[in-house]
């Protein structure tokens, strides 16, 4: 495997590779491709503290209005906790590919709650199934707590129907918009009925609510629930075909190329088994070719972990990794919508882009980009910021130096960017004072060419 | 090959007038890249622009429309709404139609004949799906097909000239504002932009760019944005009157993005559109406090934005449209909410409105849909094009797909 190519599968099965590491690699690509699925074996879910919670009863919830409305502020914390744990685990992840699956798996099967139980145990119901069996993984999400609270499966009683989930089942997270009838999400609406939760977030089945009559379900009559629907729409190819454009969009090439798509769709229908889906993608050649380096926009999350990757930072107020999310539009945990984020392209606008081009100067170094500029811009930043830096952080320059031992200030760009630089930054680039490794990691890093992987 | 080939040629003429633009950028922060071909709209668009001013108010969620402008003297409303219909302190407007309580703010409006309320807004064949009738009221497409580009970024298209001619009050801009050449700006801090926008290194990155191959792929974007983001950010800084409104908005995030727009439109910025937002209309369960919740803020934020408005002059050039993606099911659910439907109410608010009250009647709530939604009668389409002639006093032709019927409330 080359250089960029190694660095190529890293950027889209992680968040980038170090060179220090690089020379550690195997040289054949099965050899490497594997290792990422034998790394990936493992499961750790993501465990915060919610002993609060313990001993509580849904009663006193009711009877004591006050513990009620400890219980929910106490909630919106324990929220963002879960967000800095789950950045932070992606920044030091022990499984690398399951944490980037559960990432995409997070914008697939959208879902946002306030409960920070069902939140954390829906979290990790992705992480689990991330690279396991995809008919188990949609069945295991139809019973999940914070979904059944999340598209009124709760309130989807018999003969009275609530068709929220049956509809973004369908167009959502299986078959795509258009490729089933009203009539569809009414019958199978009927089948989810009686799904429920207990105060744990355990799934309840309530016999009395669900509808045990026959339904008409694409064209097939039975006393289908809901399992029964999950298997009938995973008979259609259609869904292998709508979870292989997608994972084709996310780990290759936005524009999608109908070809390789089908071949993974090949693949996928078979036996819905994601972890194999994954390793075709990876062992193909198409994955490596030129025209898929370098073309994806990182999403506000690749590029933050990204560049932790390769300059480790801590930043001492947990808020501010908060902010920098929000800024850049993609908060974990909050999805703009249960279609969730658009991705690519929207990413960036006027706002997004500036932000994004600062930002490394900002964490890394003070807000300065260039470290020769002259001293009259230093002190009208100074002046117009009023006190010090936005986000007080410690990057940790040492770590980088030793990540970067063996790679001269010159070749930096060969692993910071990923793609082609445009000609005239190019030569701006060359003529920039190479002095500092440091600085010059900096400066690539505020060009528009790093946010691109 | 043929097609390629003229494709090359005519990104070359971006490519030079790119290079020039550059150039001046260093001289002239406010001039912006802008093809030829595009160019020679310019002197029509600048006389035709004018001062009319658009404020876009997106209720997100699909807000019952049922339960906004209550027909009080309607049996199937309340026998389809046992325990949501809504009969204690409601306003009574005319002998059918009422306001939600929380709606009282806006009273003195609906009397002075500044608002105009149409009923049962909508397209045929309507999507439930909250992103997909989203996307088509944001783009202005039918049901049937996907527009990539937003119709107030049409309208820059073919009448802006610069992103700050249509300003979002949030950190992300919607899709509405995204035209084929020109997008709109996200401000959801000025300050910070500008901040950003001024370091030296980006100049030196936008003074050694060059666009041989890159304009239509995603790294060219990239560069587009940044150069917009710049010019576009020093604009609002430098002509932003820091003064602040005197009038009192209630404390909350709709508000706070009202008052920007006021301080934007009093400082007389060159901003045509003004794109706002309030969510959590999806209320499928506890419909009752959520939504009077949500219209109050609505309300109240609304009713002090006119006043400061007033207060500056400059409410006779402003236009208030109030949308929701879909109206909700005639029917309540045993979650004492309602799912999604579809027909729903716009509201419009400004001086010298044609036809103030109610523009026409509400549909009927016994002639429903397959899925017990109300029917459409007005399509949503020709209210934008309606707003585009009338008020913006611009040809509909190339933002609006398909010839519209011109309404008759401005």
């Amino acid at each position: 495997m080359t250089q960029q190519e190694l660095q190529h599968l890293y950027w889209r099965a992680g968040f980038g590779i170090n060179p220090n590491r690089q020379t550690s690699m195997p040289k054949n690509r099965a050899q490497v491709v594997e290792d990422l699925f034998v790394d990936s074996q493992a499961y750790t879910p993501i465990d915060i503290d919610l002993s609060y919670l313990h001993g509580i009863k849904p009663i006193d919830l009711k009877t004591f209005p006050e513990l009620a409305e400890e219980i929910r502020k106490k909630g919106v914390k324990k929220i963002l906790e879960l967000n800095g744990a789950w950045v932070k685990r992606l920044m030091n992840p022990n499984e690398l590919l399951r944490e980037r699956m559960t990432l995409l798996w997070a914008n697939h099967f959208v879902c946002r709650e306030r409960n920070p139980l069902y939140v954390q145990q829906y979290n990790n119901t992705l992480r689990y199934f991330a690279l396991g069996d995809f008919k188990a993984f949609v069945k295991a999400i139809s019973k999940e707590a914070a979904m059944l609270r999340y598209l009124n499966g709760k309130q989807n009683r018999k003969n009275r129907p609530n068709e929220n989930f049956a509809r973004e089942l369908m167009e959502l997270f299986t078959l795509g918009e258009g490729e089933y009838s009203e009539k569809d999400i009414k019958e199978s609406a009927r089948a989810f009925t009686g799904y429920s939760h207990d105060f744990e977030g355990n799934f309840i089945f309530r016999k009395l609510q669900h509808d045990y009559e026959s339904k008409l379900f694409f064209n097939r009559i039975g006393k289908h629930d809901g399992d029964d629907i999950i298997d009938i729409i995973l008979a259609e190819k259609q869904c292998a075909q709508f979870i292989s454009d997608k994972i084709y969009r996310y780990f290759v090439n936005p524009k999608p190329n109908k070809k390789h798509i089908d071949a993974m769709t090949e693949v996928f229908f078979k036996d819905y088994n994601i972890e194999n889906l994954m390793r075709f993608v990876f062992l193909s050649d198409w994955f490596y070719d030129e025209e898929n380096i370098g073309t994806k926009i990182k999403s506000p999350i690749d590029y933050v972990v990204g560049m932790a990757k390769t300059v480790p930072v801590t930043f001492e107020k947990e808020k501010d990794l908060l902010k920098i999310q929000k800024l850049l539009g993609q908060t974990l945990l909050d999805p703009p919508n249960v279609a969730g984020w658009k991705g690519d392209k929207a990413w960036i606008d006027a706002n997004t882009i500036m932000i994004r081009l600062k930002l490394p100067s900002v964490v890394l170094n003070s807000g300065f980009i260039a470290f020769d500029e002259k001293d009259e811009f230093r002190k009208q930043f100074f002046k117009n910021t009023k006190r010090k830096r936005p986000f007080k952080t410690v990057p940790k320059w040492d770590v980088f130096e030793e990540h970067f031992k063996l790679t001269k200030t010159e070749q930096l760009q060969d692993h910071i960017i990923q793609g082609k630089i445009n000609k005239g930054t190019l030569d701006y680039l060359k003529i920039l004072n190479k002095s500092s490794k440091q600085a010059y990691c900096i400066q690539l890093m505020s060009i528009p060419e790093y946010q691109m992987c | 090959m043929y097609s390629a080939h003229v494709n090359t040629r005519i990104s070359n003429v971006l490519i030079m007038d790119r290079r020039k633009f550059i150039k001046n950028s260093a001289l002239a922060s406010s001039l912006f890249f802008v093809p030829n071909f595009v160019k020679t709209f310019e002197t029509v668009a600048s006389e035709r622009l004018g001062y009319k001013r658009l404020v876009i108010v997106q209720l997100a969620g699909g807000n019952d429309g049922l339960n906004t402008i209550i027909p009080h003297n309607n049996d199937l409303y309340y026998n389809a709404r046992p325990r949501l219909a809504i009969s204690k302190d409601l306003i009574k407007l005319t002998d059918d139609l009422g306001f939600h309580p929380s709606l009282s703010p806006l009273r003195p409006l609906f009397d002075n004949g500044e608002l105009s309320i149409i009923n049962n807004v909508g397209y045929p064949n309507p999507v439930r799906s909250h992103f997909r009738s989203m996307d088509i009221w944001q783009t202005a497409s039918g049901s049937d097909e996907y527009l990539q580009s937003g119709w107030i970024g049409r309208y820059l298209d073919q009448y802006g000239k610069q992103p700050y001619n249509a300003m979002e009050m949030d950190e992300q801009l919607s899709l509405a504002m995204k035209g084929e050449h020109l997008n709109g700006i996200a401000t959801n801090d000025y300050k910070v932009l500008y901040n950003t926008a001024k370091d030296p290194y980006f100049k030196n990155v936008i003074n050694h760019y060059n666009d041989a191959h890159l304009s239509e792929h995603n790294l060219g974007y990239l560069y587009q944005t940044m150069i917009e983001a710049k010019s576009s950010a020093n604009y609002i800084f430098e002509n932003t009157k820091v003064k602040p409104s005197h009038k009192i908005y209630p404390q909350n995030k709709f508000a706070k993005q009202l008052k920007n727009v006021a301080q934007f439109i009093n400082s007389g910025l060159d901003t045509k559109v003004f794109y706002t937002s309030l969510s959590g209309f999806d209320t499928h369960a506890n419909q009752i406090n959520k939504q009077a919740r949500l219209l109050t803020h609505y309300s109240e934020s609304v009713s002090a934005f006119v006043q400061d408005l007033k207060q500056n002059d400059t409410f006779k050039d402003t236009l208030i449209l109030t949308f929701s993606e879909f109206g909700r099911r005639v029917k309540q659910n045993a979650a004492n909410g309602t799912d999604h439907g579809s027909a729903n109410n716009v509201f419009v608010i400004g001086k010298n409105l044609k036809t103030a009250g109610f523009y026409n009647k509400l549909a009927s709530l016994s002639d429903l849909d397959a899925n017990g939604d109300l029917k459409y009668s007005i399509d949503f389409r020709s209210v934008y094009a309606t707003i585009l002639s009338q008020w913006m006093e611009v040809s509909a032709e190339g933002i609006i797909p398909n010839q519209q019927k011109l309404l008759d409330f401005i």
